[in-house]
Protein backbone atom coordinates (compact mmCIF):
# COMPACT_ATOMS: atom_id res chain seq x y z
CA UNK A 1 0.00 0.00 0.00
CA UNK A 2 2.76 2.34 1.04
CA UNK A 3 4.67 1.42 -2.08
CA UNK A 4 1.61 1.88 -4.25
CA UNK A 5 1.07 5.36 -2.81
CA UNK A 6 4.71 6.24 -3.30
CA UNK A 7 4.62 4.92 -6.83
CA UNK A 8 1.45 6.91 -7.52
CA UNK A 9 3.03 10.06 -6.11
CA UNK A 10 6.16 9.58 -8.14
CA UNK A 11 4.27 8.87 -11.31
CA UNK A 12 1.97 11.84 -10.78
CA UNK A 13 5.04 14.01 -10.18
CA UNK A 14 6.61 12.76 -13.39
CA UNK A 15 3.38 13.22 -15.30
CA UNK A 16 2.77 16.71 -13.95
CA UNK A 17 3.17 19.38 -16.61
CA UNK A 18 6.77 20.47 -16.56
CA UNK A 19 7.44 24.11 -15.81
CA UNK A 20 7.30 26.33 -18.90
CA UNK A 21 8.66 29.87 -18.89
CA UNK A 22 6.88 32.54 -20.87
CA UNK A 23 8.84 35.17 -22.76
CA UNK A 24 7.51 38.36 -24.33
CA UNK A 25 9.14 39.60 -27.53
CA UNK A 26 11.01 42.89 -27.19
CA UNK A 27 9.52 44.91 -30.07
CA UNK A 28 12.68 47.01 -30.25
CA UNK A 29 14.87 44.02 -31.06
CA UNK A 30 12.43 41.74 -32.88
CA UNK A 31 12.16 42.26 -36.62
CA UNK A 32 11.18 39.92 -39.43
CA UNK A 33 13.00 40.81 -42.64
CA UNK A 34 12.83 39.28 -46.08
CA UNK A 35 14.75 38.89 -49.32
CA UNK A 36 13.13 38.64 -52.72
CA UNK A 37 14.50 38.45 -56.24
CA UNK A 38 14.05 41.60 -58.33
CA UNK A 39 13.84 40.81 -62.05
CA UNK A 40 15.95 37.73 -61.46
CA UNK A 41 19.14 39.70 -61.15
CA UNK A 42 19.33 41.45 -57.80
CA UNK A 43 17.90 40.92 -54.34
CA UNK A 44 15.52 43.37 -52.69
CA UNK A 45 15.16 43.45 -48.93
CA UNK A 46 12.52 44.66 -46.53
CA UNK A 47 11.66 44.65 -42.85
CA UNK A 48 8.54 44.81 -40.71
CA UNK A 49 9.04 47.31 -37.91
CA UNK A 50 6.21 46.19 -35.58
CA UNK A 51 6.02 42.67 -34.24
CA UNK A 52 4.58 41.45 -30.95
CA UNK A 53 4.28 38.02 -29.43
CA UNK A 54 5.04 35.41 -26.83
CA UNK A 55 7.26 32.36 -26.71
CA UNK A 56 6.98 29.64 -24.07
CA UNK A 57 9.93 27.39 -23.39
CA UNK A 58 10.10 24.30 -21.25
CA UNK A 59 13.75 23.40 -21.36
CA UNK A 60 13.24 20.25 -19.23
CA UNK A 61 10.46 18.84 -21.38
CA UNK A 62 12.02 20.25 -24.57
CA UNK A 63 8.73 21.75 -25.62
CA UNK A 64 7.21 25.15 -26.09
CA UNK A 65 5.24 27.42 -28.32
CA UNK A 66 5.46 30.56 -30.47
CA UNK A 67 2.69 33.05 -31.10
CA UNK A 68 3.80 36.11 -33.09
CA UNK A 69 1.77 38.85 -34.74
CA UNK A 70 3.31 41.11 -37.38
CA UNK A 71 1.78 44.45 -38.28
CA UNK A 72 1.65 44.31 -42.10
CA UNK A 73 1.47 48.13 -42.42
CA UNK A 74 4.87 48.38 -40.72
CA UNK A 75 6.66 47.16 -43.86
CA UNK A 76 9.68 49.21 -44.86
CA UNK A 77 11.94 48.74 -47.86
CA UNK A 78 13.79 52.04 -47.76
CA UNK A 79 11.49 53.94 -50.11
CA UNK A 80 8.10 55.35 -48.99
CA UNK A 81 6.45 55.11 -52.41
CA UNK A 82 7.27 51.41 -52.72
CA UNK A 83 6.14 50.77 -49.13
CA UNK A 84 2.74 52.30 -49.96
CA UNK A 85 2.48 50.05 -53.01
CA UNK A 86 3.32 47.01 -50.89
CA UNK A 87 0.52 47.98 -48.47
CA UNK A 88 -2.05 48.05 -51.28
CA UNK A 89 -4.44 45.33 -52.43
CA UNK A 90 -1.82 44.10 -54.91
CA UNK A 91 0.44 42.91 -52.13
CA UNK A 92 -0.24 42.91 -48.36
CA UNK A 93 -3.73 44.41 -48.57
CA UNK A 94 -3.35 45.91 -45.10
CA UNK A 95 -6.86 47.41 -45.06
CA UNK A 96 -8.30 43.91 -45.07
CA UNK A 97 -5.40 42.02 -43.44
CA UNK A 98 -3.70 44.33 -40.91
CA UNK A 99 -1.67 41.47 -39.43
CA UNK A 100 0.02 38.25 -40.35
CA UNK A 101 0.73 35.64 -37.70
CA UNK A 102 3.03 32.74 -36.99
CA UNK A 103 1.97 30.11 -34.48
CA UNK A 104 3.73 26.94 -33.43
CA UNK A 105 3.24 24.47 -30.64
CA UNK A 106 6.01 22.21 -31.88
CA UNK A 107 9.47 23.47 -31.09
CA UNK A 108 12.49 21.40 -32.04
CA UNK A 109 15.52 21.02 -29.78
CA UNK A 110 19.00 19.68 -30.18
CA UNK A 111 20.18 19.11 -26.60
CA UNK A 112 19.49 22.39 -24.80
CA UNK A 113 19.41 24.43 -27.99
CA UNK A 114 16.25 25.47 -29.74
CA UNK A 115 16.92 24.64 -33.40
CA UNK A 116 13.57 25.03 -35.10
CA UNK A 117 9.81 25.10 -35.06
CA UNK A 118 7.01 23.59 -37.11
CA UNK A 119 4.09 25.96 -37.27
CA UNK A 120 1.63 27.86 -39.37
CA UNK A 121 1.92 31.21 -41.08
CA UNK A 122 -1.25 33.14 -41.80
CA UNK A 123 -0.87 35.78 -44.52
CA UNK A 124 -3.72 37.41 -46.47
CA UNK A 125 -6.07 35.17 -44.49
CA UNK A 126 -4.44 32.00 -45.84
CA UNK A 127 -2.88 29.59 -43.34
CA UNK A 128 -0.10 27.24 -44.44
CA UNK A 129 2.48 25.15 -42.59
CA UNK A 130 5.87 26.85 -42.36
CA UNK A 131 8.95 25.46 -40.62
CA UNK A 132 11.51 27.77 -39.06
CA UNK A 133 15.21 26.99 -38.73
CA UNK A 134 16.77 28.59 -35.68
CA UNK A 135 20.41 29.34 -36.43
CA UNK A 136 21.43 30.72 -33.10
CA UNK A 137 19.72 30.57 -29.74
CA UNK A 138 21.13 32.18 -26.64
CA UNK A 139 19.77 33.09 -23.23
CA UNK A 140 21.39 35.29 -20.61
CA UNK A 141 20.89 38.22 -18.30
CA UNK A 142 20.71 41.62 -19.97
CA UNK A 143 23.89 43.44 -18.85
CA UNK A 144 22.01 46.62 -17.99
CA UNK A 145 18.54 45.77 -16.73
CA UNK A 146 19.60 42.28 -15.47
CA UNK A 147 16.41 40.67 -16.73
CA UNK A 148 16.47 37.14 -18.18
CA UNK A 149 16.54 37.37 -21.95
CA UNK A 150 16.60 34.90 -24.81
CA UNK A 151 17.41 35.68 -28.42
CA UNK A 152 17.64 33.93 -31.74
CA UNK A 153 17.83 34.37 -35.47
CA UNK A 154 15.42 32.20 -37.37
CA UNK A 155 14.87 31.68 -41.08
CA UNK A 156 12.38 30.15 -43.46
CA UNK A 157 11.59 30.21 -47.17
CA UNK A 158 8.04 30.53 -48.43
CA UNK A 159 6.33 30.98 -51.76
CA UNK A 160 4.14 34.07 -51.67
CA UNK A 161 1.82 32.62 -54.33
CA UNK A 162 0.89 29.89 -51.79
CA UNK A 163 -0.81 32.68 -49.84
CA UNK A 164 -2.44 34.24 -52.90
CA UNK A 165 0.10 37.07 -53.32
CA UNK A 166 0.75 36.73 -57.03
CA UNK A 167 1.32 40.30 -58.28
CA UNK A 168 4.37 40.51 -60.59
CA UNK A 169 5.34 36.85 -60.20
CA UNK A 170 7.91 35.96 -61.54
CA UNK A 171 9.52 39.40 -62.26
CA UNK A 172 9.37 39.97 -58.51
CA UNK A 173 10.27 36.52 -57.21
CA UNK A 174 7.74 34.05 -55.88
CA UNK A 175 10.20 32.68 -53.37
CA UNK A 176 10.68 34.84 -50.28
CA UNK A 177 13.55 34.18 -47.90
CA UNK A 178 12.61 35.26 -44.39
CA UNK A 179 14.98 36.03 -41.55
CA UNK A 180 13.70 36.90 -38.09
CA UNK A 181 15.78 38.41 -35.35
CA UNK A 182 14.09 37.98 -31.98
CA UNK A 183 14.85 38.94 -28.41
CA UNK A 184 12.35 38.13 -25.67
CA UNK A 185 12.30 38.86 -21.94
CA UNK A 186 11.12 36.29 -19.41
CA UNK A 187 7.78 37.39 -17.90
CA UNK B 1 57.08 62.39 -91.20
CA UNK B 2 58.66 59.66 -89.14
CA UNK B 3 57.40 61.58 -86.16
CA UNK B 4 53.84 61.32 -87.50
CA UNK B 5 54.27 57.58 -88.16
CA UNK B 6 55.51 57.13 -84.63
CA UNK B 7 52.53 59.04 -83.26
CA UNK B 8 50.12 56.96 -85.35
CA UNK B 9 51.80 53.77 -84.24
CA UNK B 10 51.47 54.92 -80.64
CA UNK B 11 47.82 55.83 -81.18
CA UNK B 12 47.03 52.43 -82.66
CA UNK B 13 48.96 50.71 -79.93
CA UNK B 14 46.26 51.82 -77.52
CA UNK B 15 43.87 48.88 -77.34
CA UNK B 16 40.88 49.67 -79.53
CA UNK B 17 38.53 47.75 -77.22
CA UNK B 18 39.28 49.88 -74.21
CA UNK B 19 35.83 51.37 -73.84
CA UNK B 20 34.85 51.79 -70.24
CA UNK B 21 31.11 51.85 -69.67
CA UNK B 22 29.79 53.97 -66.86
CA UNK B 23 26.80 53.23 -64.65
CA UNK B 24 24.78 55.21 -62.12
CA UNK B 25 23.39 53.52 -59.03
CA UNK B 26 19.61 53.10 -58.89
CA UNK B 27 18.98 54.35 -55.35
CA UNK B 28 15.58 52.60 -55.27
CA UNK B 29 17.22 49.19 -55.52
CA UNK B 30 20.59 49.75 -53.86
CA UNK B 31 20.66 49.51 -50.08
CA UNK B 32 23.54 48.72 -47.77
CA UNK B 33 22.40 46.64 -44.81
CA UNK B 34 24.36 45.22 -41.91
CA UNK B 35 24.24 42.58 -39.19
CA UNK B 36 25.79 43.07 -35.80
CA UNK B 37 25.89 40.93 -32.68
CA UNK B 38 23.72 42.26 -29.84
CA UNK B 39 24.83 41.13 -26.34
CA UNK B 40 25.68 37.66 -27.67
CA UNK B 41 21.90 37.11 -27.76
CA UNK B 42 20.92 37.89 -31.35
CA UNK B 43 22.16 39.38 -34.60
CA UNK B 44 20.43 42.70 -35.28
CA UNK B 45 19.96 44.12 -38.77
CA UNK B 46 20.11 47.71 -39.93
CA UNK B 47 19.86 49.48 -43.26
CA UNK B 48 20.87 52.79 -44.82
CA UNK B 49 18.10 54.19 -46.99
CA UNK B 50 20.09 56.72 -49.08
CA UNK B 51 23.06 55.74 -51.19
CA UNK B 52 24.37 57.32 -54.38
CA UNK B 53 27.16 56.15 -56.61
CA UNK B 54 28.79 55.47 -59.92
CA UNK B 55 30.85 52.69 -61.33
CA UNK B 56 32.78 52.10 -64.53
CA UNK B 57 33.65 48.79 -66.12
CA UNK B 58 35.98 48.05 -68.98
CA UNK B 59 35.17 44.45 -69.79
CA UNK B 60 37.98 44.10 -72.35
CA UNK B 61 40.66 45.43 -70.05
CA UNK B 62 39.17 43.92 -66.89
CA UNK B 63 39.40 47.24 -65.14
CA UNK B 64 36.97 49.64 -63.59
CA UNK B 65 36.09 51.75 -60.62
CA UNK B 66 33.44 52.20 -57.95
CA UNK B 67 32.43 55.23 -55.94
CA UNK B 68 29.64 54.96 -53.36
CA UNK B 69 28.43 57.60 -50.92
CA UNK B 70 26.12 56.57 -48.10
CA UNK B 71 24.06 59.12 -46.18
CA UNK B 72 24.81 58.22 -42.54
CA UNK B 73 21.64 59.94 -41.25
CA UNK B 74 19.53 57.57 -43.37
CA UNK B 75 20.20 54.70 -40.94
CA UNK B 76 17.09 52.64 -40.20
CA UNK B 77 17.13 50.18 -37.29
CA UNK B 78 13.35 49.82 -37.03
CA UNK B 79 12.41 52.44 -34.46
CA UNK B 80 13.01 56.17 -34.19
CA UNK B 81 14.66 56.32 -30.79
CA UNK B 82 17.27 53.79 -31.84
CA UNK B 83 17.88 55.61 -35.14
CA UNK B 84 18.44 58.85 -33.24
CA UNK B 85 20.89 57.15 -30.88
CA UNK B 86 22.84 55.78 -33.86
CA UNK B 87 23.09 59.28 -35.37
CA UNK B 88 24.64 60.86 -32.29
CA UNK B 89 28.33 61.41 -31.70
CA UNK B 90 28.90 58.08 -29.92
CA UNK B 91 28.05 56.22 -33.12
CA UNK B 92 27.83 57.66 -36.64
CA UNK B 93 28.22 61.30 -35.55
CA UNK B 94 26.18 62.45 -38.52
CA UNK B 95 26.57 66.14 -37.65
CA UNK B 96 30.30 65.91 -38.23
CA UNK B 97 30.32 63.01 -40.74
CA UNK B 98 27.17 63.16 -42.87
CA UNK B 99 28.47 60.54 -45.28
CA UNK B 100 30.59 57.43 -45.43
CA UNK B 101 32.10 56.28 -48.71
CA UNK B 102 33.62 53.37 -50.56
CA UNK B 103 36.02 54.04 -53.44
CA UNK B 104 37.86 51.56 -55.57
CA UNK B 105 39.89 51.68 -58.76
CA UNK B 106 40.74 47.99 -58.55
CA UNK B 107 37.85 45.80 -59.60
CA UNK B 108 38.43 42.08 -59.23
CA UNK B 109 37.38 39.91 -62.19
CA UNK B 110 36.59 36.24 -62.38
CA UNK B 111 36.84 35.59 -66.11
CA UNK B 112 34.73 38.33 -67.67
CA UNK B 113 32.58 38.77 -64.57
CA UNK B 114 33.11 41.38 -61.91
CA UNK B 115 33.63 39.45 -58.68
CA UNK B 116 34.67 42.17 -56.28
CA UNK B 117 36.56 45.34 -55.59
CA UNK B 118 39.60 46.25 -53.52
CA UNK B 119 39.17 49.76 -52.26
CA UNK B 120 38.99 52.15 -49.37
CA UNK B 121 36.16 52.67 -46.95
CA UNK B 122 35.85 55.99 -45.13
CA UNK B 123 33.78 56.10 -41.94
CA UNK B 124 33.98 58.78 -39.24
CA UNK B 125 36.73 60.41 -41.30
CA UNK B 126 38.95 57.32 -41.03
CA UNK B 127 39.98 55.64 -44.31
CA UNK B 128 40.96 51.97 -44.36
CA UNK B 129 41.43 49.37 -47.10
CA UNK B 130 38.36 47.18 -47.52
CA UNK B 131 37.79 44.37 -50.01
CA UNK B 132 34.27 43.76 -51.19
CA UNK B 133 33.03 40.50 -52.73
CA UNK B 134 30.42 40.84 -55.46
CA UNK B 135 28.19 37.83 -56.10
CA UNK B 136 25.68 37.11 -58.84
CA UNK B 137 26.69 40.18 -60.83
CA UNK B 138 24.83 40.28 -64.13
CA UNK B 139 23.42 42.75 -66.62
CA UNK B 140 20.09 42.71 -68.41
CA UNK B 141 17.94 44.98 -70.53
CA UNK B 142 15.30 46.26 -68.11
CA UNK B 143 11.94 44.75 -69.19
CA UNK B 144 10.09 48.04 -68.77
CA UNK B 145 12.36 50.97 -69.63
CA UNK B 146 14.64 48.95 -71.97
CA UNK B 147 17.80 50.42 -70.46
CA UNK B 148 20.82 48.28 -69.65
CA UNK B 149 20.89 47.62 -65.93
CA UNK B 150 23.41 45.63 -63.90
CA UNK B 151 22.83 44.12 -60.50
CA UNK B 152 24.43 42.02 -57.83
CA UNK B 153 25.06 41.61 -54.15
CA UNK B 154 28.15 43.05 -52.48
CA UNK B 155 29.37 41.72 -49.16
CA UNK B 156 32.18 42.46 -46.76
CA UNK B 157 33.00 42.39 -43.07
CA UNK B 158 34.64 45.23 -41.18
CA UNK B 159 35.58 45.96 -37.58
CA UNK B 160 33.96 49.16 -36.45
CA UNK B 161 36.75 49.80 -33.93
CA UNK B 162 39.16 50.16 -36.89
CA UNK B 163 37.24 53.34 -37.72
CA UNK B 164 37.14 54.61 -34.15
CA UNK B 165 33.55 53.53 -33.42
CA UNK B 166 34.12 51.93 -30.04
CA UNK B 167 30.89 52.61 -28.17
CA UNK B 168 29.47 49.64 -26.20
CA UNK B 169 32.21 47.18 -27.21
CA UNK B 170 32.03 44.22 -26.88
CA UNK B 171 28.35 43.99 -25.84
CA UNK B 172 27.51 45.33 -29.25
CA UNK B 173 29.78 43.38 -31.59
CA UNK B 174 32.92 44.84 -33.16
CA UNK B 175 32.51 42.84 -36.33
CA UNK B 176 29.92 44.18 -38.77
CA UNK B 177 28.70 42.02 -41.66
CA UNK B 178 27.71 44.27 -44.57
CA UNK B 179 25.46 43.21 -47.46
CA UNK B 180 24.49 45.59 -50.22
CA UNK B 181 22.02 45.02 -53.02
CA UNK B 182 23.18 46.90 -56.10
CA UNK B 183 21.38 47.91 -59.26
CA UNK B 184 22.84 50.45 -61.66
CA UNK B 185 21.71 51.78 -65.02
CA UNK B 186 24.16 52.32 -67.86
CA UNK B 187 24.66 56.05 -68.46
Amino acid sequence: MKYALAAALISSFLAAPAFADTYTADPNHTYPSFEISHLGFSVSRGTFDKTSGKVTLDMAAKSGSIDMTIDTASITTGMAKRDDHLRSEEFFNIAKYPTMTYKSSKLKFNGDKLVGADGELTLLGVTKPVSLDVESFHCGAHPMNKKALCGANASATIKRSDFGMTTYVPAIGDEVKIEIQIEAYKD
Amino acid sequence: MTKLAALLALAFAVPALAAPESFTLDHRHSFPSFRINHLGISMQLGRFDKTTGKFTIDRAEHTGSVELTIDTASIDMGFDKWNEAMRDQDWFNVAQYPTMSFKSTALVFNGDDVAGADGEFTLLGVTRPVSVKLSSFNCIVHPMNKKTVCGGTATTTIKRSDFGMKKALPGIGDEVEITMSVEAFKD
